[in-house]
């Protein structure tokens, strides 16, 4: 959290894509921006690059020529809790997005966004803001009142353990359903404008399904599973 | 219970062809049924001659001289007198008998296994028993026996004499049957047998009738739609007051009380037909209730009259009453064992018969046709026929209970049976309706992206061909992306809430108006936006997305805008709210649809007509003005999506 990188040298990025055009896409975006970028087509060329050290900033596919991008940030989340991670999504569906986060990443970032709105959401992410979609949270959401409901059949899609989500965050969740901006939800919910990223970071963090068998603890502890 | 009684009738086959059948049908169940009663009658007639107690022949005395009526004449016992009504000088027996005298430590005694109506015996001159005293004693309907120890004192050694009054009050004859004296021990065991028969047994039935009549009367209370208990338990109260209440011997009489025993029995017997005929389901007939008026005339005279006219009515009146009471229910119960062939019908019916059988012994008893040392039985079978008539009202009603068990069983099985074809009909319903919602959304999906992606790739390809430059061919695939991301943004369940869908489009919105330097104003009036509704399907929100994509698309390419405000508002008009969203824009306008300008901008027209087909599929109402301070699109939500297509194909 000391680097601000305002200048943007010291920030590295590692981005996993193994569509050539789209990879120089996006690798332009970054580096015009100043970003220290390095990219790989594969996992294990992922891999080798993670060896030289840990990138400030993981942006990955998740299909993947030799596996799926999931592996690569479960790794990474063990090994750099530090780096912040985001899938790079074609269209931004919730199936592969929200799984992702479970393991650990925070938001994604379409293929085709603009280049300012790349650079603009990997520096958004670096000072702390976990952007998140009006189309993820409408998820999540709708899962919450899903668990309420009925809790004896999961619902279809990833699975998602929203039981240690508060009130408010679910508030928060469903303004950004809504397509309210942060101010609106802020004066909405009484809250100061500030808080809602923090907000946001922490929902990413309860979402996230740290190991294995916490995942199966957590599943159980939803009824997901019967023992 | 008599509505399942009075089924059965009601099966008999009813067609006119149908009619020698069913008299050759009744017809081989008549004669079986009346061989049968024949049957019964004699092992009745048989058994009631086995049922004469025999006494001990060694010690009879049969040779009296009678003083009657200031007569004196030998007669031999047994021995019948004149009616008469006056106890005042009755007939006067004198017997002799010899007392060994040498085993004196043994009691003698003096014993009388039937007379009528009341005796009065003295041994040497000594009145050693009044049977006027025993109230059983002097019931003629009672064949009671009267037994009496000789003191010792007044026995002598050898020649001993015995008389014996009989009081008689008519209209029956009086009787004395032969008397024994004779050592107590000799004697004792044919009294106890006589009294077992004629007075215990009475008593255990008439006992037993009381606890019945409790029961019927409980029954009748709690279910006042079957009198047939009520009946029953009439006649059976009246039985047991009949038997419990102790008849006054004549001279001291309160001769209400003997008019009330009197009329008993024609009673009795009447409300047991009543009782025959509702058992069996038949409705009583109005000239039925005659019936009743011989026992009613016997009461009425009782109250009023003297106290022999009562008993001489009772004679020509309540007996044959009596008998044409069981006459009737012998008929009655015939038919409903020709129609019914039921275990209730023929038991009653059996019962009957003997009851008949035993009036008819009684009858031909008193007119002294048959000798039987007059012992009379009727009223002993009639409390028989009772017991049996409870046996078969108990055997009715435990399969009433058996019915209702079953047909609860019955409606369980069957509640089950139709749960169970509702259930696979459900889900015969059920994996249809999802079939065909499968089809629908697969034709719907089809639609989709046939107008948006399809076109859009096409167009791709085709500028890709004319070698055009490379910003027209990213606005076409740009475009191409925006309408796959809006289709399976489509697909997922929002609830019925319209704003989640409008989140999404605002932010790919503004995301695409960013580059473009176009601020998208967003104004939600009310906190909730616009109503739920349930109703919402995936084809209607991408038709207002599309209405919606369209509007901001116009602005941008063709109005110059600078500025684009979504407004999303509830109204109310009375009728249920209803949502409203307007997009306005800055831009210098465009003339509408119908002016001569618009055919300048060909695509703006379409887009136009585009946008109110939308919205006229999906129930909404669009309006659009323009000038040349800026574009209003005004698009008016229905209160209710409308299920199906309104404009499809």
């Amino acid at each position: 959290m000391t680097e601000q990188g305002e200048t943007g040298d010291m920030i590295t990025i590692l981005l996993v894509e193994d569509d050539a055009p789209t990879c120089w896409r996006l690798q332009d975006a970054l580096a015009k921006a100043g970003y220290e970028v390095r990219s790989a087509g594969t996992l294990g060329e992922a891999r080798a690059a993670l060896a030289g050290g840990a990138p400030r900033v993981l942006l990955t596919d998740l299909r993947l020529p030799d596996g799926h991008g999931i592996e690569l940030i479960r790794e990474m989340r063990q090994r750099f809790p530090d780096t912040e991670i985001m899938v790079i999504s074609a269209l931004g569906d919730e199936e592969s997005v929200i799984s992702a986060i479970t393991v650990g990443a925070t938001g994604y970032l379409l293929k085709d966004a603009f280049p300012t709105d790349i650079a603009t959401t990997v520096r958004d992410l670096v000072a702390g803001h976990s952007p998140i979609s009006a189309s993820i949270a409408r998820f999540i959401v709708r899962r919450t009142q899903g668990a309420a409901q009925n809790s004896a059949e999961p619902p279809p899609g990833p699975a998602l353990n929203t039981a240690r989500l508060t009130p408010r965050e679910i508030d928060i969740l469903w303004g950004i359903a809504k397509g309210f901006s942060y101010a609106e939800i802020a004066s909405h919910l009484g809250l100061s404008k500030q808080t809602v990223p923090g907000h946001i970071k922490n929902i990413y963090r309860k979402l996230e399904v740290h190991t294995r068998s916490e995942a199966v603890f957590e599943a159980v502890q939803q009824g997901l599973i019967k023992l | 219970m008599s509505e399942i009684a009075a089924k059965a009738p009601t099966k008999a086959p009813t067609k006119a062809a149908a009619k020698p059948a069913r008299r050759r049908l009744l017809a081989s169940r008549l004669v079986p049924y009346l061989l049968l009663q024949a049957l019964i009658a004699i092992v009745t007639i048989l058994g009631l001659r086995q049922l004469q107690p025999s006494d001990p022949e060694d010690f009879a005395l049969s040779d009296f001289s009678a003083r009657e009526d200031g007569l004196i004449r030998p007669v031999t016992l047994p021995h019948f007198t004149s009616s008469r009504y006056s106890l005042a000088d009755p007939p006067f027996y004198t017997g002799a008998f010899t007392f060994p005298g040498g085993d004196a430590a043994s009691g003698w005694s003096v014993y009388l296994p039937r007379f009528s109506n009341a005796v009065e015996v003295a041994v040497n001159g000594v009145v050693v028993l009044d049977s006027r005293r025993d109230a059983n004693a002097n019931r003629p309907d009672r064949n009671t026996p009267q037994i009496a120890a000789i003191p010792a004192s007044l026995l002598r050694e050898g020649g001993n004499e015995i008389t014996v009054r009989l009081f008689v009050w008519g209209p029956l004859k009086g009787f004395l049957d032969t008397v024994y004296v004779g050592p107590d021990v000799a004697l004792r065991p044919a009294y106890e047998t006589r009294t077992l028969l004629f007075v215990t047994l009475p008593v255990v039935f008439s006992a037993w009738q009381a606890i019945l009549a409790v029961i019927l009367a409980i029954m009748w209370l709690m279910r006042r739609h079957e009198p047939v208990y009520g009946v029953l338990a009439a006649a059976m109260v009246l039985g047991v007051v009949q038997a419990f209440a102790p008849p006054p011997v004549p001279p001291a009489a309160t001769s209400r009380l003997a008019a009330v025993l009197l009329a008993s029995a024609p009673i009795e017997s009447a409300l047991i037909v009543v009782f025959g005929v509702l058992f069996f389901g038949w409705r009583w007939p109005r000239y039925g209730t005659l019936l009743f008026v011989p026992g009613i005339v016997v009461f009425v005279v009782g109250l009023i009259g003297g106290p022999p006219l009562p008993r001489i009515l009772f004679l020509v009146l309540g007996i044959p009453t009596v008998g044409l009471c069981l006459v009737l229910m012998a008929c009655i119960t015939a038919t409903a064992v020709l129609r019914r062939q039921d275990a209730a019908s023929f038991t009653i019916g059996c019962a009957v018969t003997i009851v008949l059988t035993c009036w008819i012994q009684d009858m031909l008893t008193v007119l002294e046709i048959v000798s039987n040392d007059r012992i009379f039985v009727s009223r002993l079978s009639y409390s028989a026929m009772l017991v049996a008539i409870g046996a078969g009202l108990t055997w009715r009603f435990a399969r009433a209970l058996n019915q209702v068990d079953s047909f609860a069983g019955q409606l369980v099985t069957r509640v089950r049976e139709a749960e169970e074809r509702l259930k696979a009909s459900f889900a015969r319903e059920e994996e249809r309706a999802r079939a065909a919602a499968l089809a629908n959304e697969r034709t719907r999906l089809m639609r989709d992206l046939h107008d948006g992606l399809g076109g859009q790739l096409v167009s791709i390809v085709a500028l890709s061909e004319r070698g055009h430059e490379g910003a027209m061919i990213t606005d076409a695939a740009r475009a191409a992306l925006k309408d796959l991301r809006l289709v399976i943004d489509s697909m997922d369940d929002i609830g019925g809430d319209l704003m989640l869908a409008l989140g999404s489009w605002r932010e790919r919105t503004t995301a695409q108006l960013r580059p473009h330097d176009i601020t998208l104003d967003w104004r939600v009036a009310t906190p909730q936006g616009v109503p739920l509704h349930p109703e919402l399907r995936p084809w209607h929100v991408i038709q207002i997305v599309r209405i919606l994509d369209e509007a901001v698309t116009n602005a941008v390419k063709h109005a110059q805008a600078r500025r684009i405000a979504v407004t999303i508002d509830t109204f109310d008009a009375g009728r249920g709210p209803y949502g409203v969203i307007s997009v306005t824009d800055d831009g210098h306008g465009f003339a509408p649809a119908g002016n001569g300008e618009a055919a300048r901008n060909g695509q703006t027209a379409r887009g136009l007509r585009n946008m109110k087909s939308r919205a006229a599929r999906c129930g909404a109402v669009l309006d659009l003005s323009s000038d040349s301070s800026g574009t209003r699109v005004r698009l008016q939500l229905p209160q209710r999506f409308p299920d199906s297509d309104m404009a499809a194909g």
